[in-house]
């Protein structure tokens, strides 16, 4: 199957020999894909990630709203280096951007969490890794406006699942967000699709081993470290067919996802 | 002394409401509202003791029984080191309410600054997370295990939740006997979640005590309690959520505004009212400063 990226002015396409796609994205490197990480930032002396950070900024309050300026800080917890480190072993030339909104004192969680969303979306960024969640209700709102112009914006989100709060149809048809919950699973490709309210798909999560602070490896186990292997997959299609839109990569990645249960279902 | 700073503070409430004027005497013919008032306290007293005993026999056994259920839950995940820790502050800080374990004693009042480590992650992210195999060269809980000479190996943190809200995290470190220790399952990651929301009512049940307890005391302090406004400059210094803390200042206004009398009553429900028919329209959702 292949991905026909000029199906406008093609004159003979179906919609089954549009949506299509083979397994060269498999060999890609996500080179050329902008990857943002909102987190706690990114350790960029780690040898897994030297000279693939484009840009670190960190969230600073000012008079009750949040401004981003240049970082040096680096990561203060090493989840953002642990997740970035697994994004940069599946898309190995992924440009990554760092926007720091955690340990930064003085910041409402949810508020900071939500201006490096905006920020992200603001800078066109094509994929969003987020770990970082929500549960104040009163962030739902502005949450579902942000996925909203994610979604007009190109901008493809992904977070961890139960995380945030479950969007209602049907902005989640609108809604660029993707949720990833962890398996036992092992294999970046071999990744599985879980119904519920929102799409949500099943990635590796269960002692990953990846980059942690003071050049450093650790295993870790969790939903928000499933989340960065789909962002890793993504940013390998989007260097494939880099005109997919949000709709196209859910699309997308829920067929792969059938495919690997069939595959998993006939060779048992 | 206390039943005069009380009569004070009465009297200085008659005094705002414009019943007496400033440095006036108690009228002759309002000696009987004085006496009657001074009748009143020992009840007011016996009130406010009382809820101080009750926020004192609240806040003991509490921090036992989250003691207890940390050796349990210890106990099932074959882990000998557990701890609760909780938000300091405002900013995003935690302290360590309670642990148990060969370091316990250190540990317990121990601060982790703002988005340090793995604790102050599960902090903000509010997503369970299991680390495991420390470097021999550095250890990844530096802030802590520099402090107790413990050293952390594989450790399993789970945040919790009160009503929406995170209100600390729960930690289960190290197993039972010598490294090298296995590192915590997603199974042993869902038990901890399960005590966790015990633990986390636990806590939150403690914190409200000692709420409780210390405008208890300040109730009972000797200085001469002014007015609402001292209460609210106090109420801004508590160690507490900060959304928590404007929840309270503006009960203790409308409390104000509402004793004011009717007048005051109904305009400060037609501008309540206006505020909120005015939030429903609202589109501003940026939070950015761009």
């Amino acid at each position: 199957m292949t991905i026909n990226p000029d199906f406008h002015s093609s004159t003979n396409t179906t919609a089954f020999s549009y949506f299509q796609i083979d397994d060269s994205w498999k060999s890609r490197t996500g080179k050329g894909v902008s990857v943002a990480v909102i987190d706690s930032g990114i350790d960029e002396n780690h040898p897994d990630l030297k000279g693939k950070i484009k840009e670190s900024v960190e969230a600073k309050a000012e008079n009750k709203r949040i401004i981003f300026e240049s970082s040096d800080t680096g990561d203060s917890a090493g989840h953002g280096t642990a997740c970035a480190g697994i994004i940069a072993k599946i898309a190995s030339e992924a440009e990554f951007y760092s926007i720091k909104v955690l340990g930064a004192g003085g910041l409402g969680d949810g508020q900071a969490f939500l201006a490096g969303l905006e920020y992200a979306i603001k800078k066109r960024y094509r994929v969003i890794n987020l770990s970082l969640g929500t549960t104040k209700p009163q962030f739902f709102s502005p949450l579902h406006d942000l996925l909203d112009r994610a979604y007009q914006a190109g901008c493809i989100v992904v977070a961890a699942a139960n995380n945030l709060p479950q969007p209602s149809f049907p902005s989640v048809f609108s809604s660029s967000l993707i949720s990833v919950i962890k398996s036992a699973e092992t294999d970046p490709f071999n990744f599985g699709f879980h119904y519920g309210e929102v799409i949500e798909l099943t990635a590796p999560g269960v002692n990953v081993r990846t980059a942690w602070l003071g050049s450093g490896y650790r295993n870790l186990t969790g939903n928000s470290f499933a989340c960065p292997h789909i962002v890793g997959i993504i940013a390998q299609l989007l260097e494939a067919y880099p005109k997919l839109t949000p709709f196209q990569v859910k699309s997308a990645l829920y067929g792969i996802a059938k495919e690997n249960q069939e595959k998993h279902r006939t060779e048992k | 002394m206390v039943f005069k700073s009380l009569l004070l503070y009465s009297h200085s409430l008659f005094v705002k409401r414009g019943i007496f004027e400033e440095n006036q005497t108690i009228p002759k013919t309002d000696e009987k509202n004085a006496k009657k008032m001074q009748k009143d306290l020992p009840k007011k007293m016996q009130t406010l003791i009382e809820t101080f005993d009750v926020a004192n026999v609240l806040t003991e056994p509490l921090t036992r029984s989250i003691e207890n259920l940390l050796r349990v839950s210890a106990a099932t995940m074959n882990s000998e080191e557990a701890s609760v820790l909780i938000r300091d502050g405002d900013q995003g800080d935690l302290r360590f309410l309670s642990a148990i374990g060969k370091v316990a004693d250190k540990l317990l009042n121990l601060r982790v600054p703002a988005g340090k480590g793995i604790a102050g992650f599960v902090l903000s992210s509010g997503q369970p997370m299991a680390v495991a195999d420390v470097g021999d060269e550095q250890t990844f809980y530096d802030e802590v295990d520099r402090k107790t000479g413990y050293s952390t190996q594989t450790i399993l943190a789970t945040p919790l939740r009160h009503n929406g809200e995170i209100i600390g995290v729960l930690e289960y470190v190290n197993r039972i006997g010598e490294p090298p220790f296995e590192s915590f399952t997603p199974d042993e990651m869902d038990n901890a979640a399960m005590f966790a929301e015990v633990i986390a009512s636990l806590v939150n049940a403690y914190e409200s005590a000692k709420l409780l307890r210390d405008f208890g005391s300040k109730m009972l302090s000797d200085k001469n309690e002014p007015d609402y406004i001292e209460i609210r400059n106090w109420l801004r210094t508590l160690r507490d959520s900060t959304e928590h803390r404007e929840m309270m200042d503006l009960a203790v206004l409308l409390r104000e505004i509402a004793a004011r009398g009717d007048g005051e009553r109904q305009l400060c429900r037609e501008l309540l009212e206006s505020i909120l028919r005015f939030s429903d329209t609202k589109t501003e959702t940026s939070f950015l400063n761009f």
